[in-house]
Order: structure tokens, then C-alpha cells, then sequence
């Protein structure tokens, strides 16, 4: 059974829609990640699965409660804010205590209560301790610990690690995905970076402008983005994007001819404009049918990032092996992956129409590698 | 070197001639206090009292009512001081963290007391105190003092309560406090300097307040120190120095000492209101 549930949830503030009949199910013990720009909703989504805001209209469940008109105290539930909001006045034992001193527990079960979460999280020698005598990453500990001590149904996590710094957040992303594993918890995780939902998460729920766009698992929605915003959301760099024309078995791309494999797309597929998306790493830089121009390379180290200008005024993407040798200015003939095309519906926000038998191709261990955020300045 | 020198010369100078323009009027006030009568209106005046003396006190508490007053302004200011902090707390809160129509109006409408001189504002509130037959009471003057002292400390609480993250609030939601338990457990912890220095100043303000005092309550038995003491030593004949002047030591001296220890919330006060209002 769902452990949280959203059906058909609207919240409007004012005029201003944040979020239009979003339908979502956690399945218990799943690690979910809510993942979009700032504005997409994903914020409000947390905030009223917690109690601190209201569906305009909908309803909510948790552990198949609906808890629409249920305190946030009442919940069964913990939350852990991007600020921390631990309480400046309290030592991190009575941080910690806190929760359980509100639903009644004894002094003594407090304690030990406390004793065991700090265990858990190395807390030890910080419990006499204000939260101002911290280091960020110990605030982000105790704050994890008030939620763990409750023993709640479910962990609502807002943006945690948005405040540490590149190499700390590197460590409590492991630390949390432990946790999650060891406790078993039904999670829910806010963020706007790809890299923690897509390296934590079970399933990532896509969002923008207050709609949910696709609801999968981190293989899902990289190999199989259901529409443009998924496709150029996740992954760094992003998917390249190119206006192209259908036409028989080719897409043409000003007027160059690019083979594509009708029976990797939707039955519905007619010829005429659409969107070709293609990512870096399954651009082919030995010979192809596009011409391109090398303009700009930046290397990584593992590898380097290749700017390359095609007709029609595009700017492609490129990975390319650190070894291979590349001159600025340089002219290649490119092509793409035939099974690594994705094509999209022409217009904004077009959905993709590929059936999903590509779904195996493009292994993990590679889109690992190209997703090093954590190591730029 | 010499131009830092004349530099900090300079400023010292200038510096301890405000001190002393400062803290004169207030050494002279206690040793005139301390001069017998003879003493006081010698020529050259004598810096250091010849003889000290306490009598004028002793005369002051003995045979004046001047404690009834000194009750009487405990009374008035401490009731004031807690009216305006309650309400004041509770209405910040509002104020930031709920949103209704007319909030911002709200609050700046509150501030137009203070674009009216208080002397227009007496009349129309002396005839509501007699209408509510309060008038000659301490309890109308309690009121008109919380008139004037609330809103100053409404805008100064807004701009503490706005200095507390909303997020700690609703961690105490989420935590399992009601409303009224994360305001008692995790706000008002966090708006004690905000709570003192706004205390600190609505009771100075009612302590020292002669206006209303003076026009509200004409009885010997409710008035205050501002008024009753000026209205026992100063008459059209004479005015009773010695005795005004330790009257005012013991006027000041409360302050004073609850000012010091306090004295570094109040600035902190000021600084928020300055910043944000």
C-alpha cells in the first residue's frame, strides 16, 4: 500500500497557481526525490505533506490516513529543513529531545531516546553543546537526529544539504543514502540538483512551473525523459536539442540527412518538424553526416567537453575521451547514436516519442562518470 | 606622528566635553541634594558640600507623600510596560507571520499617533476616560500611556519577530508543539532581547511622562512622581530645592541602574528599529 499519496493536489496562493492537480504515490520504505527548478512547486508539495500549508483542493494521505485536517505535529512524520532549524537556545540534547518531550515521554525514555540517535549519527560529544558551537555539517546531524528520534513514518527532507559546502555535501549525500538504507524509512526529498536526486533517490518526481512531468526511476527519467524539460533538465551538460524534419527513415537537419530507426519511435510518428535530443555522450565524432566545427574544449581531466557548431546555427555538446586529440577550428564530421535518439514533439514542451526499447542501451557506469558537479569551482 | 596625535587630542577633548555636558547636570543635581540649606545658594558656590547631609531625604519620605507617588509610578509604569509587551508581542506576531488584507495599511495606521502632538490627543481622551468613568484614576493614565507607547513597540517587535526564522516555528509544528507551544518554547526565547528592550523603553517613557500625568489625574492619592513631586515643591512662591533635587535622585536612580544592566539590549533595540523600520 502507498505510504503517501497526493491525489489530484492544488494549491493556489492568491492568483498565482503553485501547483496544478499533482497525483503522487510513495510506495513505504522508498527514497523519493522531488527535483525542479526553484518554483516548480516541489517546496510547497513538502510543505503541505508536512502540515505547514494547505491544499487549496485534493487530498493527502500518509499510511493511509488522509491527513488533510491533521496537525503537522499529529502527522507521523519528521522533517528536516534546508536552514536546519535547530532551536538557537537549546543545547542539542534538548534539540533532540524536543519531539519527544512533545508527545509526553518521560525523562529518563527521553534520554535514552537521545542517546541512541546520537549514537547513530556521532553526536556524542557534541549533546551539551548550542547549535551555534556547530559546524554546518554537525547542524546538519542534529537536525537529522531530532527527526530520526521521533521514529516517524515517514522523513520529509526540504533542500538538507543546499548549505554545506561541495566536499561535505558529498559526504552526508552518503551519509543519508546509509541512513536510508539501515532505518528502512519512507523518504521524501526536496532539491533542485540533479546529482543528489539522481544519485539517492528510488524514484525522482520531476517538477515545473507547479506540474509534475514525470514520476520514474533514476534510469527512467535519464534514458527515457518524457518530455523536453525532463530531457534538458537532467543530465550535465544537458541534452542537445535540435529543431529537425522527419522524413521517411531520416530526420534532416538543414538540409542534412541523419538515418533514424523508425520502429525505435511511436506508431503515431508523422513526418514533419519535431525536436531531436540527443546527449553528449552519444555524439559520434568520427565521421558522420553532419558537418561540424570544433569551437570550443575544455577538459576535465577523465575527459573533455567539445563545443561544436553545426549548420543552422547550433551549438552541440560533445563528450569525447581525454586522449582524443582535437584542434580548435577543426572541422569533424558528426552523427549520433541511431539508438541514443530521442525525438520530441515540435513546440515548447513536447512529449517524446520514442517507445521505450532503448531503455537498456546507455549504461549507468557511463553517466556516472559525466556527472561530476561536485568537482567544479 | 604629530598629526594622529593632534588628531586623537582633538577628539578626546571633544569627546569628554559632551561627558561632562552630560553627567553635570546630573553630579549637581545629587550634590545639591546632599548641601544643607544653608549651604545652597552661597556665592561661590562650594563644588564639594562642606557638610553632607541626608535630611532632605529624611523629609522627603517622612513627611511628604512622596512615597504614594513613588507606588503610585511603579504602578503606573510596570502595568504599562506589561500591557504594551503582550499586546505588542501578539500583534508583531500577527503582523509578520499571518498574511490578511490590510496588514501593511494596519500597521502603518498605528504610527499615526505620532504624526499628532500628544497635546491634541489629551482632550479627546480625557472625555472618553469620564465617559468611561475612569477619569482621575491610575488606570486611565495606565491606558493613555499604552496609547502611546504601543505602537513605537509594535514596529520594534515586527522588526525582532521578522529577525525569527519562520522555518524554527514550523520545525516546532512538525516537532509536535501547538501553535501557542512553538510561540512559548522557540519564539519567545528568540525575541527576549526584542521583549527587554522594548520593556526598557515604554517603562522609561511612562516614568518620565509629565503631559498626560498632569491633565488626567489631579488627586494626591493617584499621582505620579512627575507631577505630584512638582506640584508639592514648586508653587508660585517658592521653590524647594534641596528637596527637589534629592527627589529627583530618587527618581533616577531606579532607572539608571535598571539601565545599566540593561543598557545593552536597548542599544541592540535601537539598532534592529533602525535597520528595519
Amino acid at each position: 500500500m502507498a505510504e503517501v499519496e497526493l491525489r489530484d493536489v492544488r494549491k493556489e496562493f492568491g492568483s498565482f497557481t503553485a501547483l496544478e492537480s499533482l497525483d503522487i504515490s510513495i510506495n513505504a520504505g522508498e527514497f523519493v526525490a522531488l527535483l525542479g527548478p526553484s518554483g516548480c512547486g516541489k517546496s510547497t508539495t513538502l510543505r503541505m505533506l508536512a502540515g505547514l500549508d494547505f491544499p487549496t483542493s485534493g487530498e493527502i494521505s500518509i499510511g493511509g490516513r488522509v491527513v488533510n485536517d491533521v496537525a503537522p505535529g499529529k502527522r507521523d512524520i519528521a522533517m528536516v529543513f534546508q536552514s536546519y532549524a535547530l532551536y538557537p537556545h537549546m543545547t542539542v540534547a534538548e534539540n533532540i529531545a524536543y519531539p519527544l518531550k512533545k508527545r509526553g515521554m518521560a525523562k529518563t525514555a527521553r534520554a535514552e531516546a537521545v542517546q541512541k540517535a546520537a549514537a547513530l549519527l556521532q553526536l556524542e560529544p557534541l549533546l551539551n553543546r548550542k547549535p551555534k558551537q556547530l559546524s554546518g555539517g554537525q547542524q546538519q546531524r542534529v537536525a537529522l537526529g531530532r527527526a530520526l528520534v521521533r521514529e516517524p513514518k515517514v522523513f520529509l527532507l526540504d533542500e538538507p544539504l543546499s548549505n554545506l559546502d561541495a566536499k561535505l555535501r558529498a559526504y552526508m549525500r552518503a551519509e543519508i543514502i546509509e541512513l536510508h538504507q539501515r532505518i528502512g524509512k519512507t523518504m521524501v526529498y526536496v532539491t533542485h540538483d540533479q546529482l543528489e536526486a539522481m544519485t539517492m533517490a528510488d524514484r525522482i518526481a520531476v517538477m515545473h512551473e507547479g506540474r509534475l512531468q514525470q514520476f520514474d526511476t533514476p534510469d527512467g527519467v535519464y534514458n527515457r525523459p518524457a518530455n523536453r524539460f525532463v530531457a534538458g533538465f537532467i543530465g550535465t551538460p544537458s541534452m542537445n536539442q535540435l529543431e529537425v524534419t522527419v522524413s521517411g527513415a531520416e530526420a534532416v537537419i538543414e538540409g542534412h540527412r541523419m538515418p533514424l530507426d523508425r520502429s525505435r519511435y511511436v506508431a503515431a510518428l508523422a513526418d514533419g518538424p519535431a525536436m531531436l535530443g540527443v546527449r553528449p555522450e552519444n555524439i559520434l565524432l568520427d565521421g558522420g553526416p553532419l558537418p561540424g566545427t570544433v569551437r570550443l574544449i575544455e577538459h576535465t581531466g577523465h575527459e573533455q567537453i567539445v563545443t561544436i557548431e553545426i549548420p543552422g546555427d547550433y551549438r552541440l555538446l560533445a563528450r569525447a575521451p581525454a586522449n582524443r586529440r582535437l584542434s580548435h577550428g577543426q572541422e569533424i564530421g558528426i552523427g549520433f547514436e541511431p539508438e541514443a535518439i530521442h525525438l520530441f514533439e515540435a513546440g515548447e514542451n513536447g512529449t517524446r516519442l520514442n517507445t521505450d526499447a532503448d531503455a537498456e542501451v546507455i549504461p549507468m557506469t557511463m553517466r556516472q562518470g559525466g556527472k561530476g558537479e561536485d568537482q567544479r569551482p | 606622528m604629530r598629526t594622529p596625535f593632534l588628531h586623537k587630542l582633538l577628539f578626546n577633548l571633544f569627546t569628554w566635553s559632551l561627558v561632562l555636558l552630560v553627567t553635570f547636570p546630573l553630579a549637581w543635581m545629587i550634590i545639591t541634594s546632599l548641601k544643607p540649606q544653608t549651604e545652597l545658594f552661597r556665592i561661590p558656590p562650594t563644588w564639594w558640600p562642606e557638610t553632607i547631609t541626608f535630611e532632605h531625604y529624611w523629609r522627603l519620605l517622612t513627611e511628604t507623600p512622596f512615597l504614594t507617588y513613588f507606588r503610585n509610578s511603579v504602578v503606573l509604569a510596570t502595568s504599562t510596560t506589561i500591557f504594551v509587551v503582550v499586546l505588542g508581542t501578539i500583534g508583531a506576531y500577527s503582523l509578520v507571520r499571518f498574511s490578511y488584507r490590510g496588514r501593511e495599511t494596519l500597521a502603518t495606521l498605528v504610527l499615526f499617533t505620532y504624526l499628532l502632538p500628544s497635546v491634541v490627543l489629551i482632550i479627546p481622551l480625557y472625555l472618553m476616560m469620564v465617559e468611561l468613568g475612569l477619569s482621575n484614576t491610575l488606570t486611565s493614565l495606565i491606558l493613555a500611556h499604552t496609547t502611546f507607547a504601543l505602537p513605537y513597540a509594535l514596529w520594534l517587535l515586527r522588526s525582532f519577530m521578522e529577525g525569527v526564522p519562520e522555518d524554527l516555528e514550523s520545525a516546532a509544528l512538525v516537532d509536535g508543539a501547538t501553535r501557542m507551544g512553538a510561540f512559548r518554547d522557540v519564539i519567545l526565547p528568540q525575541l527576549l532581547p526584542g521583549i527587554i528592550s522594548t520593556a526598557l523603553f515604554t517603562f522609561i517613557l511612562s516614568w518620565n511622562e509629565y503631559l498626560y500625568a498632569l491633565v488626567l489625574v489631579n488627586s494626591e492619592s493617584v499621582r505620579p512622581l512627575t507631577t505630584g513631586v512638582m506640584s508639592m515643591l514648586i508653587t508660585a512662591f517658592n521653590i524647594e530645592w534641596s528637596l527637589l533635587m534629592a527627589a529627583s535622585v530618587m527618581m533616577s536612580v531606579p532607572l539608571i541602574i535598571v539601565f545599566a544592566f540593561l543598557q545593552s539590549y536597548l542599544t541592540r533595540g535601537f539598532g534592529a528599529g533602525g535597520v528595519k523600520g
